[in-house]
């Protein structure tokens, strides 16, 4: 048992991890990203690759997969500065889209559909694999933890306050002179990079990626873990993504308790229960599990007292 | 699938299971995503602690869950077909009672040359598998005194494969295997329709689906020959798993979920523990050798009881394992389209 509970945690993990990128971006800067587990796969697939095909030492592979997403989201983000809300999030939904067609394609290097397998994990094999288990939890505990001390850094700094702003009103944004383009690129790039690092920590954790891995669903799960967690507050994002880790596993567990519902059934089941809980929790509480942190942000970013007209 | 398993776990306790102790069948949804079959397999394998998970489909899932498998040193039994998954560092951890594409490509290869096709060419869809097969399919060929003349990769979702098409024929054979999907494979058989194409055409049997002959014209279709692995329709195996399920024909999968229950158990009963080692180190004992072959699992325990050696024979084939953990030999289903319908010419 425990070392389920550690697995589910080291899942939940990176959950927050991608999390906390994409509230940069949708959260912070309002830019709809339906494409994250697209960043994700590219962080995965670059670190699996250079551990594996260069022999890079895996933490220079994961720094490579988080940088390359990062250049990755960037380049997106200047593709993408002119569009809007649903026209933004069709065409990042387009390039996760794109980079798992690509994956599944490009045979000779990602080994197409049948995906690489056999990639190192830090001490896997010296260690048992519930010491492993532990042993990457802790990594996975650290990373999210210095990422949500960033994160939280750029929420209170000038900067998350341009995104705000951003988010808000564009136009006002770049009235008060501030570059909304650079800004956007910026966070994008800063997002995509936690998401990279991410699918880094992911491939070293299951040793094995496929295309069939980064598929819209994972997007979907992240997606709601913010909303859930409540959107733009970081401590939401963790939470949140503990909670949908939580509501994934412990319908399993729930569901052999119902009388007279088969296997099969209660697979079905989950999922319903899953989403009608979830509709619940948006219905009665759209502002997410922690909303009282939503409602410290204007305070937060704009003390009394420091305001300064810019117009 | 789940319900064969069933059946087979059912018949064995109610015969008493084995040492006195019950089987216990616990069922987790991969729901065909990787990441989610890992976390139900984590969950069979830390909390509920299974010797043996059975049945992952998707190529993508059965590689995902593997090495937590053998990581912790717990039993899979497979139907995927990709060629690597057995080739994974599986220690033995892994058995797969689906013909692996290098097993198929022989047998179709066979069956080619045994219609008697002198000038055989390959049409093959972009799939991990295309490779392979050709090259497989060609050196069975050779030997067996028929002849590939050439062999062509294409791409999917095409609206015509006309150049393709001209492409083979300028090869002028008397056999075409057309090994891709559905989309394609019926577009192919309606530009070789076109291009008045009068030799043999052979594909799998999830490229002509029954969808696919109502939408092509009955002239189009008419004397294509499809293949799928097939269960092992004369064995007695088939006619217990048939009577336990209580359906006329239990399909191919059907028929190898009815086998890993069976193998499971009679591992477990021949090595008188329940552990994933255990299973992988009497699997082989119980499935292969000299021993007395038996059809069930209920059959096979009585004997090993009374401390005598068995073979069991499944109901999708004979059940003995290559090193890696691949199928020795399977059987195959050909059919033949007439009239827009499939109709058996044999299974061999």
């Amino acid at each position: 048992m425990e070392n389920y509970v550690i697995a589910m945690a080291v899942s939940a993990g990176i959950y927050a991890l991608m999390a906390l990128g994409v509230n940069v971006i949708w959260g912070m800067a309002g830019m709809v990203n339906l494409g994250l587990v697209g960043f994700f796969a590219v962080g995965a697939y670059v670190s699996a690759l250079l551990t594996l095909k260069l022999g890079l030492p895996i933490a220079a592979g994961m720094g490579a997969g988080a940088l390359a997403t990062s250049l990755v989201g960037a380049l997106v983000a200047l593709i993408t500065v002119r569009l809007r809300g649903d026209y933004l999030a069709i065409v990042t939904l387009g390039f996760a889209e794109t980079i798992r067609i690509v994956a599944s394609n490009t045979i000779w290097l990602t080994n197409g559909t049948d995906g690489i397998s056999g990639i190192a994990g830090p001490y896997r094999g010296t260690l048992s694999p519930e010491a492993f288990n532990l042993l990457y939890l802790a990594i996975v505990g650290t990373i999210v933890t210095v990422a949500y001390l960033l994160a939280e850094r750029l929420r209170a700094s000038p900067f998350g306050r341009v995104l705000r702003a951003i988010r808000d009103d564009e136009q006002v944004a770049a009235v008060a002179g501030k570059h909304v383009a650079l800004f956007k690129v910026k966070a994008f790039a800063i997002g995509a990079g936690a998401l990279g690092l991410a699918g880094a920590l992911y491939a070293h954790y299951t040793s094995y990626i496929a295309p069939d891995i980064f598929v819209p669903l994972l997007t979907l799960y992240i997606k709601l873990a913010l909303l859930a967690g409540g959107l733009g507050n970081n401590r939401g994002a963790i939470i949140g993504a503990f909670a949908i880790v939580f509501l994934l596993e412990s319908t399993r567990f729930a569901i052999p308790l119902v009388p007279g519902v088969s296997a099969v059934q209660g697979a079905a089941l989950r999922e319903l229960l899953i989403a009608a809980l979830l509709i619940v929790l948006l219905r009665y509480r759209p502002q997410g599990l922690v909303p009282e942190q939503l409602r410290q942000i204007p305070a937060r970013a704009v003390p009394p007292g420091r305001y300064q007209p810019t117009a | 699938m789940l319900k064969a398993m069933k059946a087979v776990i059912d018949e064995v306790n109610a015969s008493g299971g084995v040492s006195g102790r019950q089987f216990e069948l616990v069922v987790e949804d991969d729901e065909t995503n990787p990441e989610a079959a890992v976390r139900a397999a984590r969950k069979l394998i830390d909390v509920t602690k299974v010797p043996a998970i059975m049945g992952t489909w998707a190529s993508a899932v059965t590689t995902a869950v593997a090495p937590l498998c053998w990581e912790s040193r717990t039993f899979l039994t497979t139907v995927s077909g990709a060629d690597s998954i057995t080739k994974l560092p599986h220690q033995g951890y892994l058995i797969r009672t689906q013909p692996n594409n290098y097993l198929q490509a022989a047998k179709h290869a066979e069956f080619i040359a045994s219609m008697g096709v002198k000038r055989c060419y390959i049409m093959s869809i972009q799939a991990p598998f295309s490779q392979p097969t050709q090259e497989r399919a060609t050196e069975v060929l050779k030997q067996k005194g028929s002849q590939m003349v050439g062999g062509l990769i294409y791409d999917k979702d095409k609206t015509t494969y006309r150049s393709e098409v001209d492409q083979a024929l300028k090869t002028n054979p008397d056999c075409i295997y057309l090994n891709g999907y559905a989309p394609d494979v019926t577009i192919l058989l309606r530009d070789l329709y076109r291009a008045d194409y009068k030799g043999l055409r052979f594909a799998q049997s999830y490229a002509v689906t029954s969808k696919v002959l109502e939408s092509l014209p009955v002239e189009v279709t008419e004397g294509v020959i499809t293949v799928q692995p097939s269960a092992d329709i004369g064995s007695p195996a088939y006619d217990l798993a048939k009577k336990r399920l209580g359906i006329a024909e239990p399909d191919s999968y059907e028929t190898q979920a009815t086998d890993w229950a069976s193998l499971v158990v009679l591992s477990i009963a021949k090595a008188k523990m329940a552990t994933g080692t255990a299973i992988r180190d009497n699997v082989r004992k119980i499935s292969q050798g000299n021993g007395t072959k038996v059809y069930s699992a209920v059959e096979g325990l009585k004997l090993l009881a009374q401390g005598k050696e068995i073979n069991y024979e499944g109901a999708s084939g004979p059940c003995d394992f290559t090193d890696i953990g691949d199928i020795i030999d399977c059987k195959f289903r050909y059919n033949k389209i007439s009239g827009g319908k499939p109709s058996l010419l044999k299974v061999a």
